[in-house]
């Protein structure tokens, strides 16, 4: 906030006011976010339980589908279990990806009119979403005992892969938040991204499964994390700490992307709104 | 404290216009690129600063560039050239209601919107009956912002917006909605605002509102300053501003007559208490019209006639000169001089003043200039209504017979 007022010389923002700026909007962060998620599912009879039933209801359906379909085996995993478990984090990535890349241009009466960091509404899609992804993360947990994965100290590595998977997603959010202010399109460039990324990240099936198509399916961020989340819980591909490199630089790429984006046109994508 | 709170310094934001919004495409490929943008300055070359507890007000046409003005001092853009300093928390009244969700309730708004504004959450628990009382929403506090009426939304708006007790206040067109109670409501709160020692600045059409909050005033034109000082002179040339458009318009006042009749005027003038030309005065000044009328036809009886009207046409005052001091008979060519002095005792607001010359017994119009002249009165504080009867209230307390 600029509590304290502010000198403005020129259309962008240092990056040191930026992350400063960014920091003293957290409070309005987590009030953000927890009012994104409770109006969500406040005029709904069953409230939050839909929260946990739609993950649930894609991942029996995936499952039935494609073991009928694509007749894709895992082992002494139950099928179930093993896309849920791949889908909670893609599910997270995705719902951040598309709410925080439209986030800015969404909250227009809200961007136009007083000043915060911009980065603040693309950020706030990962907190909002956090809610509903940590039940998820809950009942992955109930699935492994339910039907007998041995967790042991491995599922530590959740924590890793949870942070790594927000701040992908926020990555990813971050960049194209702000090219949609200025290319509209973007907004179905993410959409049709999001269709197919889906089918290129190991969710459905088993990186062991493709092959050497494999070499290619590890260069997708997502697959890190997946893979990750997999390693935590019901066992990764072997070579799983290759497609983390992969994650990692894509973050970090991106990451500086991002704030190049917006330290320079943070002040001035009201103009465009 | 002696640092002003606002200061600009030949500050400049230039927006690129875009005739068509840009797309992915035709950007990549720099199709049609260089034909369907084209820059444009919105404001240029401002140099002005606010000190603290000063009240200024910014008035302009329309697209004089005043609405960028208040984003650029509520920090919503940041500018092309110059620099822009605001020291203190801003609270643009512009946003009252900003970051409302119509599902959650007017509870939980307050907190959403008053973060918004740069409170923290303690700070709203304290404020938090003080908010709900101004707003009036008391009953309705745990209900759905959806179901409120939109006086109450504005009510409750406003009310978070004050409660951030900003060190600098931006007022936009807020204070003429609401009805009237809850504006001289915000307008004490204002005033209240005013007496701690907050920063104000209105930008707004509403000129009575511009006189009653600010002594100072800024007048931009076409993007840059075209006044600053005090403010009934920047209302006077606000006008200016106005009939300069106007005679760009119309045809320039009193240069000539109607072709078809007998006579015609050639210079019309309105001249203040100081004798000089003017398009501005203040309520109850003296004022002359001159003006020299040139006869093509001969005329027998000539009356000349004046008019104030106000700029919507209702008539205050018509006059004639009197009957037998009229000047009888005007051979072709002959010229005749008019004069008319008289008090403009009327209230703030544009009025228009016409002469003209009609024959005596017919009543024809024998002359009248295309154009009334324009004058814009800056009326005596707290009149109201069309004339300044200039009368001259007192109260004085009478012990009652009880109580004695």
């Amino acid at each position: 906030m600029a509590a304290a007022g502010f000198e403005l010389e020129g259309e962008s923002t240092p990056v040191r006011v930026l992350v400063k700026q960014i920091w003293g909007c957290r409070g309005l962060w987590a009030m953000l976010a927890r009012k994104d998620f409770f109006v969500r599912y406040r005029r709904a009879s069953f409230g939050l339980l839909w929260a946990v039933v739609l993950p649930l209801l894609q991942a029996v359906v995936l499952a039935i589908v494609f073991s009928r379909v694509g007749k894709i085996h895992t082992g002494n995993i139950n099928y179930i279990v093993f896309i849920f478990s791949g889908n909670i984090s893609w599910n997270f990535f995705s719902t951040v990806f598309g709410a925080g890349s439209t986030a800015i241009v969404d909250n227009a009466a809200m961007t136009a009119k007083i000043y915060f960091p911009r980065a603040l509404l693309p950020l706030v899609a990962a907190g909002s979403t956090l809610y509903g992804f940590s039940i998820t993360v809950v009942i992955l947990l109930g699935m492994c005992i339910v039907t007998g994965v041995p967790l042991g100290v491995s599922v530590l590595l959740l924590i890793p892969a949870i942070i790594l998977m927000i701040v992908l997603a926020e990555a990813f959010a971050l960049v194209f938040s702000a090219l949609h202010v200025y290319f509209r399109d973007m907004r179905f460039v993410v959409s049709a991204m999001q269709t197919v990324w889906f089918y290129v990240t190991p969710i459905i099936y088993p990186l062991s499964l493709v092959g050497k198509l494999g070499t290619f399916l590890r260069i997708n961020p997502v697959t890190g994390i997946v893979e990750m989340f997999r390693a935590a819980t019901v066992g990764a591909d072997p070579r799983w700490v290759a497609s983390l490199w992969w994650t990692l630089g894509w973050t970090v790429g991106l990451l500086i992307i991002a704030t190049l984006l917006h330290r320079r046109f943070n002040r001035v994508f009201a103009d465009l709104l | 404290m002696s640092e002003p709170a606002i200061e600009l310094a030949g500050m400049g934001k230039q927006f690129t216009k875009y005739d068509d919004t840009p797309m992915l495409v035709t950007r990549a490929l720099r199709f049609r690129t260089r034909t369907k943008r084209s820059k444009l300055w919105a404001l240029r070359n401002i140099d002005f600063t606010v000190a603290r507890g000063e009240c200024a007000g910014v008035i302009g046409r329309n697209g004089s560039g005043k609405s960028t003005m208040l984003t650029v001092l509520a920090g919503v853009t940041g500018p092309t050239e110059g620099r822009v300093t605001v020291r203190g928390s801003v609270a643009p009244l512009i946003s009252v209601g900003i970051g409302f969700h119509p599902e959650l309730t007017g509870k939980e708004n307050v907190y959403v919107n008053g973060m918004v504004l740069g409170m923290n959450r303690n700070q709203i628990d304290r404020q938090f009956d003080g908010i709900v009382d101004f707003a009036e929403v008391g009953p309705f506090i745990d209900t759905p912002v959806k179901f409120y009426s939109s006086g109450m939304q504005l009510r409750l708006g406003f009310a978070v917006a004050v409660a951030a007790e900003p060190e600098i206040l931006l007022v936009d067109e807020v204070l003429a909605v609401g009805d009237l109670s809850f504006q001289l409501k915000c307008f004490k709160r204002m005033q209240e605002i005013i007496e701690a020692g907050a920063t104000i600045v209105v930008v707004s059409h509403n000129l009575a509102a511009i006189r009653n909050l600010c002594a100072r005033t800024i007048v931009l034109n076409y993007g840059t300053k075209r006044f600053d000082g005090d403010t009934h002179e920047a209302i006077a040339v606000y006008h200016d501003l106005l009939g300069e458009r106007r005679e760009i318009d119309d045809a320039p006042v009193g240069s000539s007559g109607d072709g078809q009749l007998p006579a015609r005027f050639e210079r019309v003038e309105l001249r203040g208490p100081d004798g000089t030309q003017t398009s501005h005065l203040r309520g109850g000044d003296e004022v002359e019209i001159q003006g020299d009328v040139v006869v093509d036809q001969p005329v027998d009886d000539p009356v000349f006639g004046l008019i104030v009207r106000t700029e919507g046409g209702l008539v205050i005052y018509t006059d004639s000169t009197p009957l037998l001091q009229g000047v009888a008979g005007l051979a072709a060519g002959a010229r005749a001089q008019f004069r008319a002095r008289f008090r403009m005792a009327v209230t703030s607001g544009p009025y228009e003043v016409q002469v003209s010359m009609r024959e005596l017994k017919t009543g024809e119009l024998i002359a009248r200039p295309l154009a009334p002249l324009r004058v814009y009165v800056s009326g005596r504080d707290g009149v109201h209504g069309l004339a300044d009867l200039g009368a001259d209230l007192s109260v004085s307390r009478v012990e009652s017979a009880e109580s004695a």
